[in-house]
């Protein structure tokens, strides 16, 4: 055991990129939070792919028999004009999961390059760029997101431009103190000395080892990233084109005595996805680093 | 010297952690005693098991996962490892055992004054004076000026040397009659260090005190120890009393850790 | 300690500027007719137009207007919301107590109730109880707010009828003193859990691992070695800390909070500052939306810059070093 400084226990060797991808997942779905987060998730991509399929109606197809309860035909019930609000869940996947998806990757592209940047290029660039991401981080983006989205407009596109708008300066912080951690060590020093080129170093050494916690907060950003865009279609500011979660709650919204069910399912996919998104967090977060799923770490 | 009583005495001492899938003979069938007043060198490299020694007699042992811990422990005659808790607990609160570790930075509370973590560690029984002042007997016990000022000061405050010497003060501060140190001043600059271990050693004379050392270090050893335990690989391959040892070491292992020893504090009193 | 706040205090006040700025300049870039961004939905006759103009020099380089809006900003000008016929200023602190009242009852409920669930998944010896409440932990988070107020109106309050659908109080109150504080609960009730629930819940995962952490740290050890027990041990050494990081976070709470006001306001109809920007969004009064969120960026860079305090004066090691 040895001279242990602290009581901590030994930590297990962290999944080095050598052991390779595979090997991770496998280990991943041996947790209990993993492989439940993976399973919600890929039924709610086969769902949004094969929403065609699927949904039994068009989403936007209205009947005459509007405002009814859940029923053998319409599963979830109907809305205020007769639309099959199962169908709309099941379209609605698309357009959230498609949104919180691609705001996260957007943040991390953005936040991503600000923080190898700032970590690359030390000194003043650093400073300044990590105040940069310290004023968005601070600021109500939640607030600055409406903003944005009331005076430019709820196209989808711009949505997902928003919505990044909110949650990239995490994926910064993230990646410039990973960058941080590794830039000190010995293999960056070695491949200096090789002569390789910076972008080598940085895509070669950097990102294999720095990557996993990345693609935890990736999957945490996503799930912020779909609650907020249900957020803007709670308050009408999606995109009025698009079935999504946020929107059909929008319009429960003036239903609330009649209509439960227009609430109720709708919500209940949002908080799907999210807990799906958070589980394949953790399970991740627990492979990566054991210490953080016990409790009474030094406390009997 | 004669044989006091035996004060604690573990015989087959099993600790066998589980780190990941493989099972870690941490400790495989290790005896010791300790009496009443000696002092005991439990010495070996990191790894030989010295450290979770101590922390499993003490049943300090961190939430690792615990394959075995076996074995017969007992002090002053009372089984340790069958001890329900709060038995434990006031064997530890007073005139029982108490330890100091290496690193007294991580092992004291940032947030609390330092006369505030000692009066914690008093014994609760009817001593005299109230607690304060017996906080501030401790710090001049151990060797610390100005005990009032002190004692409202925090633990990054201090230096490395003082902040162990307040460790010391809390173990001393319920009266064990057996104290563990474990690396005590491995973390220490080196002329702090000898000066850390005479506190110790005027410690344990004045207050007739047991003492279990564990280094690494035949110096420490060599300073405070009556007898010697070498530990490799989770046994011990050696034991005998300390000039013995040094004069005469029956192992080769054991005569290396002499050998080490020695140059390494050549090379110190010649920087 | 000083040295640590003076630091501080200096980065706010770029901060604010480029907000500003910031700000103005998104409402230069609003496409169309730029009086009639100002103005909103609202039909603007031709000597308001020639008004507006002059006050703020639209005619004039782009420099110029936002010197001149902020130098309005600085004096308490915030503009003139023409929907409502009154100062923007006005509007946002007659609405900003409202929002104040729910967040803080809200936060006054979920930081025990996350602190509490915090220690407990933390610190407990059985791992059914860490799964149970860190699921539930989780469930509650995953839940969008609006949603669980949705489902709070419609089951507690349409339902059940044990409270009000929505409002801030009855049209018209008679009630007096106690009578008076039970309306005034009453009314609170279902916004404050939904809220509270939700936030106490991010909180209790957040204290959750701050607790696992500090007990990987060797003082635990050594207090384990003094013979403390399990409830010494918590009270004295685990709960403060492992609070500290909550703190840090309190910050960013704050910002959520006004982010969360927002959408809460909107399903309980609460007339605080959030459902204020989502009207003034709607009737594309601009003018009113910038100047709220001005003001919430304003308050929550002093709301950090409280919490800096707060926290340099908790944390020992910054208090004395500085």
């Amino acid at each position: 055991m040895g001279n242990s400084n602290t009581a901590a226990a030994p930590a297990p060797a962290a999944v080095n990129s050598d052991r390779g991808w595979r090997a991770l997942f496998a280990q991943l779905l041996r947790t209990r939070h993993g492989s439940l987060g993976a399973g919600i998730l890929i039924v709610m991509a086969l769902v949004a792919l094969m929403a065609g399929m699927i949904a039994p109606f068009d989403p936007l197809q209205q009947t005459q028999t509007s405002l009814s309860p859940p029923t053998a035909e319409y599963l979830f019930g109907t809305d205020n004009i007769g639309r099959d609000v199962f169908s709309q869940v099941v379209y609605g996947a698309r357009s959230s999961l498609f949104v919180g998806l691609g705001a996260a990757l957007a943040a991390l592209l953005v936040g991503g390059t600000i923080g190898i940047l700032a970590g690359y290029f030390q000194g003043p660039v650093e400073a300044v760029l990590m105040r940069v991401v310290e004023l968005f981080q601070t600021l109500p983006v939640i607030i600055l997101v409406l903003c944005a989205v009331a005076l430019f407009g709820s196209n989808f596109w711009l949505l997902i431009a928003a919505v990044a708008l909110a949650i990239w300066p995490m994926e910064a912080r993230l990646v410039y103190g990973q960058y941080i951690k590794l830039r000190d060590r010995e293999f960056i020093a070695a491949a200096r000395v090789a002569d390789l080129s910076t972008a080598h170093i940085m895509f070669r050494e950097i990102l294999p080892n720095a990557i996993q916690p990345v693609i935890v907060q990736v999957a945490l950003d996503a799930s912020i990233a779909i609650l907020i865009e249900a957020g803007l279609g709670f308050l009408g500011l999606s995109d009025p084109d698009m079935v999504s979660w946020g929107r059909l709650l929008f319009v429960a919204q003036d239903y609330m005595d009649s209509a439960w069910w227009m609430s109720l399912f709708p919500g209940a996919a949002i908080c799907l996805a999210v807990v799906g998104l958070n589980l394949f967090a953790d399970g991740l977060n627990e492979v990566i680093d054991p210490r953080s799923g016990g409790a009474t770490g030094g406390l009997q | 010297m004669t044989a006091q009583p035996i004060l604690l005495d573990v015989r087959d001492l099993k600790v066998h952690l589980r780190v990941g899938p493989v099972l870690v003979k941490a400790i495989d069938g290790v005896d010791f005693q300790v009496r009443h007043g000696e002092c005991v060198g439990i010495v070996g490299e990191s790894g030989s098991g010295k450290s979770t020694m101590a922390r499993a007699v003490t049943r300090l042992m961190p939430n690792v996962a615990i394959g075995e811990l076996s074995g017969d422990l007992k002090f002053e005659g009372r089984d340790i490892l069958a001890m329900p808790d709060r038995e434990l607990r006031s064997l530890r609160r007073g005139r029982g055992f108490s330890m100091i570790f290496q690193d007294p930075l991580g092992y004291l509370n940032p947030t609390q004054r330092i006369g505030r973590q000692i009066e914690e560690a008093l014994s609760r029984d009817d001593a005299a004076g109230s607690d304060k002042a017996r906080v501030h007997a401790l710090l001049d016990e151990v060797g610390l000026p100005d005990p009032v000022n002190l004692a409202r000061r925090y633990p990054h405050e201090l230096s490395g040397g003082q902040r162990q010497r307040v460790m010391i003060a809390i173990a001393l501060a319920s009266g064990p009659q057996l104290l563990f140190a474990d690396e005590p001043t491995t973390a220490l600059d080196a002329t702090v260090q000898l000066q850390v271990l005479q506190t110790l050693y005027r410690l344990h004379r004045e207050r007739n005190m047991a003492m279990a050392i564990i280094t690494h270090d035949l110096g420490v050893v060599a300073e405070l120890c009556d007898r010697v335990y070498v530990m490799r690989g989770g046994k011990v391959i050696e034991t005998a009393d300390t000039v013995s040892l040094f004069e005469a070491p029956r192992h080769d292992y054991s005569r290396r850790l002499i050998e080490l020893s020695a140059r390494h504090h050549n090379q110190e009193a010649r920087a | 300690m000083l040295r640590f706040v003076g630091r501080r205090a200096l980065y706010a006040i770029p901060l604010l500027f480029a907000i500003v700025v910031l700000m103005f300049s998104m409402l230069h870039l609003i496409p169309g007719d730029p009086v009639q961004a100002l103005v909103g939905d609202y039909p603007v006759p031709p000597a308001y137009r020639a008004a507006i103009e002059e006050k703020y020099r639209l005619n004039d380089p782009f420099l110029v207007q936002v010197s001149n809006y902020l130098v309005n900003i600085a004096q308490g000008d915030f503009g003139f919301s023409y929907q409502n016929q009154r100062a923007v200023l006005d509007l946002i602190l007659e609405r900003a107590p409202r929002t104040i009242l729910l967040a803080s009852v809200s936060f006054g409920l979920a930081i025990p109730l996350g602190m509490l669930i915090g220690i407990l998944t933390g610190t407990t010896r059985r791992p059914g109880v860490d799964k149970f409440w860190t699921t539930t932990a989780l469930i509650a988070y995953a839940i969008p707010t609006f949603w669980l107020g949705q489902l709070f109106v419609m089951f507690f309050a349409l339902r059940l009828g044990w409270f009000p659908t929505q409002g801030i109080g009855p049209l018209v109150s008679r009630a007096q003193g106690f009578a008076w504080l039970m309306e005034k609960l009453r009314y609170l009730a279902l916004p404050v859990l939904a809220f509270g629930i939700h936030e106490g819940m991010r909180i209790a995962r957040i204290m959750r691992a701050s607790v696992v952490d500090t007990l990987s740290q060797g003082y635990i050890i050594t207090a384990r070695a003094k013979g403390l027990s399990r409830g010494q041990i918590i009270r004295g050494h685990v709960l403060r800390n492992s609070s500290l990081p909550l703190v840090t976070i309190a910050g960013y709470a704050f910002g959520s909070a006004l982010g969360g006001a927002v959408l809460l306001e909107t399903v309980f109809t609460w007339p605080g500052l959030g459902l204020l920007l989502v009207d003034s969004i709607r009737l594309r009064d601009n003018m009113t939306v910038v100047g709220v969120v001005i003001f919430s960026a304003v308050a929550v860079v002093v709301m950090n810059l409280v919490v800096d305090l707060l926290y340099a004066a908790l944390d020992p090691r910054i208090r004395t070093m500085g």
